[in-house]
């Protein structure tokens, strides 16, 4: 149990906003974001497992110092505060992804129209749960003190995915104003396990005569896929199997990532893209677990064989128990289920400003003629099994140095109004890294944060003559 | 220009120092190992339900009991003896009949040796108004002990005699109501 605290705690992680790569002209990855993004450079190679390490952290409602702050106060307590602070609207979520590799060149169909092809192949793992109160509680405290109460069990909805995706992507310019791209994807998941649309309650009612009634209402599944390798290690090496699946030998799926870039004028851009409008279909590996039934408990009733021969209180409790025993037989199917991914939308309107002039004209200055900084706006928002959760951010883009870029956000999104993020782009020659992270502010202590997001990558760029 | 400047200068401090400086204090994680929960579970046990009829044998005179068993492998079971840490066998009697009643409650091992024993007294209700009597049995230390060693519950109602109780016949009005409650204080660790 106190594994499973630390867990939740601290692997309970979030959503994939990338409010700093979202837009970030010189990293490449940005292209993952919006297929139709702006793009100035003629190619680009990632480093192999090192161009995109992404790894996202969150947790609404609280934060680990909450519960594991050292003052002195009774730990216990902490967490009773926290399970009572927290609702079933609050999340904990994770995800992380991995490029395993990444390639994008530009291909001239004639000497004006260039299409950007870009395609590679990632890694990604999500988890994402809402905070079921009701069990908390019933757990916590039990039904003594919650007589009459109606304990939730819909609360329950929890997923979490291991997938790899082979994506290919084409970016074109249409015109002055206007880039298209749209990106193709091939989902293979190598593990999958949800719990949702759950329904289903626990109450207990007083009655007359100090007499209790129990009532339970069960409709509740859980699906999974690609799980029983675990358990069946012996049989197939789990390497093995992980790194077949790796390679679409796992259950398949397809999807389409679609994005737009609109330059009204050289200062005003607007910018949208959808993510993974798909799904996966599984019928691999896959084990589905039903608990589906309606039981009223109030008591065993004696009667006594002196009066009716034959039978005793025993054959009551047998009943009860075998209608118990009913209740809660979980049944087990093989059955194959569709999923859609989750859908992201990402939207941005910025303002470019500070075009670096010389005074005097200089056919040789190599100097950096585009503008130098940026502001805007991003809106993102992801759809979760019960509600949409969204961020919006204030961002500043700042050319330092003709290689080196900053970007830094504000964010507003369910975890915190007080998300400051940073992000750099620096150049040497044609290799490039990348970083940045959110939530700086609380960097200082990260127990007291409730999201934290890091990216990194390297890559080696095919810069264009012009830059 | 000095504006700018002043940026960088501050963007490049945070994330740095930021970075470099990232770190987890003030806590302390050891501090789960006092994890306990410990929820309180109300559920229903035994009922009973009889008229006097019940206490008549086949010629219609009284008998002197009448007696019934339960096997309850719950209390008995891992999961309770691990975790249970109190328990409250709370019962509400209802009776209208004129008859004083005694309630014996025998807890008994998988052996069929007693462990533990209580008996409860009703009073008799001469004009047949519904008399309510609440009992309360509190398992703690031994009689704790002993609960989680039984497995089966006997139920005895004997009559009883009393100044202003009546002899029981078919035309005797009332019922004797029993409902019981188990209080079950749990300390998951």
């Amino acid at each position: 149990m106190k594994w499973l605290l630390f867990l939740g705690i601290f692997t309970s992680l979030h959503a994939q906003n990338k409010q700093l790569l979202y837009g970030f002209k010189e990293v490449p990855q940005q292209i993952l974001i919006n297929p139709g993004a702006q793009v100035d450079y003629n190619g680009y190679i990632g480093v192999p497992l090192l161009s995109h390490i992404h790894f996202n952290a969150g947790i609404t409602g609280f934060s680990a110092f909450d519960v594991f702050a050292d003052d002195g106060k009774n730990f216990n307590e902490k967490l009773r505060d926290v399970i009572y602070k927290l609702d079933s609207k609050d999340f904990f979520g994770f995800n992380q992804q991995l490029d395993v590799f990444s390639v994008g060149f530009s291909l001239k169909t004639n000497l004006e129209d260039r299409l950007f092809i870009s395609f590679g192949m990632y890694q990604e793992s999500d988890m994402f749960s809402y905070f079921p109160k009701d069990y908390a509680v019933l757990a916590y405290e039990g039904n003594q003190n919650n007589l009459n109460r109606r304990f939730d069990f819909g609360q329950l909805s929890v997923s979490a995915e291991v997938l790899s995706v082979f994506h290919i992507g084409v970016n074109k310019k249409i015109d002055s104003r206007w880039t298209l791209g749209v990106r193709g994807k091939v989902y293979s998941s190598i593990a999958h396990a949800s719990s949702t649309n759950n329904k289903g309650s626990f109450i207990t009612i007083p009655e007359a005569n100090n007499n209790l009634n129990h009532i339970f209402d069960l409709d509740m599944k859980l699906q999974t896929s690609g799980i029983s390798f675990l358990e069946e290690s012996t049989k197939n090496d789990p390497v093995n199997v992980l790194r077949k699946r790796l390679l679409f030998g796992g259950n398949l799926g397809v999807g389409v990532d679609l994005g737009f870039t609109y330059q009204h004028t050289p200062e005003l851009t607007i910018d949208a893209s959808i993510q993974d409008i798909g799904f996966i279909n599984y019928s691999k590996d896959v084990q589905n677990y039903a608990l589906d039934g309606y039981l009223e408990y109030d008591g065993i009733q004696s009667v006594f064989p002196q009066i009716n021969s034959g039978q005793t209180a025993q054959d009551y409790w047998d009943e009860v128990k075998n209608d118990f025993d009913q209740l809660f037989e979980i049944d087990s199917t093989t059955t194959s289920y569709t999923k859609w991914r989750p859908i992201k939308l990402n939207s941005s309107v910025s303002y470019n400003f500070g075009r670096k002039t010389e005074k005097e004209c200089d056919c040789l200055d190599k100097s950096d003629p585009t503008f130098q900084n940026r502001v805007g706006a991003h809106l993102f928002a992801i759809k979760r099994p019960n509600h949409l959760q969204w961020a919006l951010s204030a961002f500043y883009y700042r050319k330092i140095l003709k290689g080196l870029q900053l970007k830094t956000t504000y964010t507003v999104d369910a975890y915190s109004f007080t998300n400051i993020g940073l992000g750099m782009s620096a150049s040497l020659g044609a290799l490039q890294f990348y970083i940045m992270a959110d939530n700086l502010l609380e960097y200082q202590n990260l127990a007291k944060s409730q999201s934290v997001s890091l990216q990194l990558g390297f890559n080696y760029i095919f810069k264009n003559n012009e830059n | 220009m000095k504006i700018q400047s002043l940026f960088n200068k501050c963007v490049l401090f945070i994330f740095v120092f930021g970075t470099c400086l990232s770190c987890i204090k003030d806590t302390d994680f050891e501090q789960a190992e006092a994890l306990t929960i410990s929820p309180v579970i109300k559920v229903n046990l035994v009922k009973v339900l009889e008229t006097p009829d019940s206490f008549l044998d086949s010629t219609g005179a009284e008998v002197s009991f009448i007696s019934d068993q339960v096997v309850l492998e719950v209390f008995n079971s891992d999961f309770v003896v691990e975790n249970l840490t109190k328990a409250e066998l709370v019962f509400g009697i209802i009776n209208s009949i004129n008859k004083e009643f005694e309630i014996k409650i025998d807890f008994y091992d998988i052996y069929e040796t007693l462990q533990h024993s209580f008996t409860i007294d009703i009073a008799n209700s001469p004009s047949n108004i519904p008399l309510f009597t609440e009992y309360i049995e509190v398992f703690e230390g031994v009689s704790l002990t002993a609960l989680k060693s039984s497995n089966k519950l006997d139920i005895t109602i004997s009559l009883s005699s009393s100044p202003t109780g009546s002899v029981l016949t078919s035309d005797s009005e009332g019922s004797i109501h029993l409902t019981s409650k188990g209080v079950f204080y749990l300390n998951l660790p």
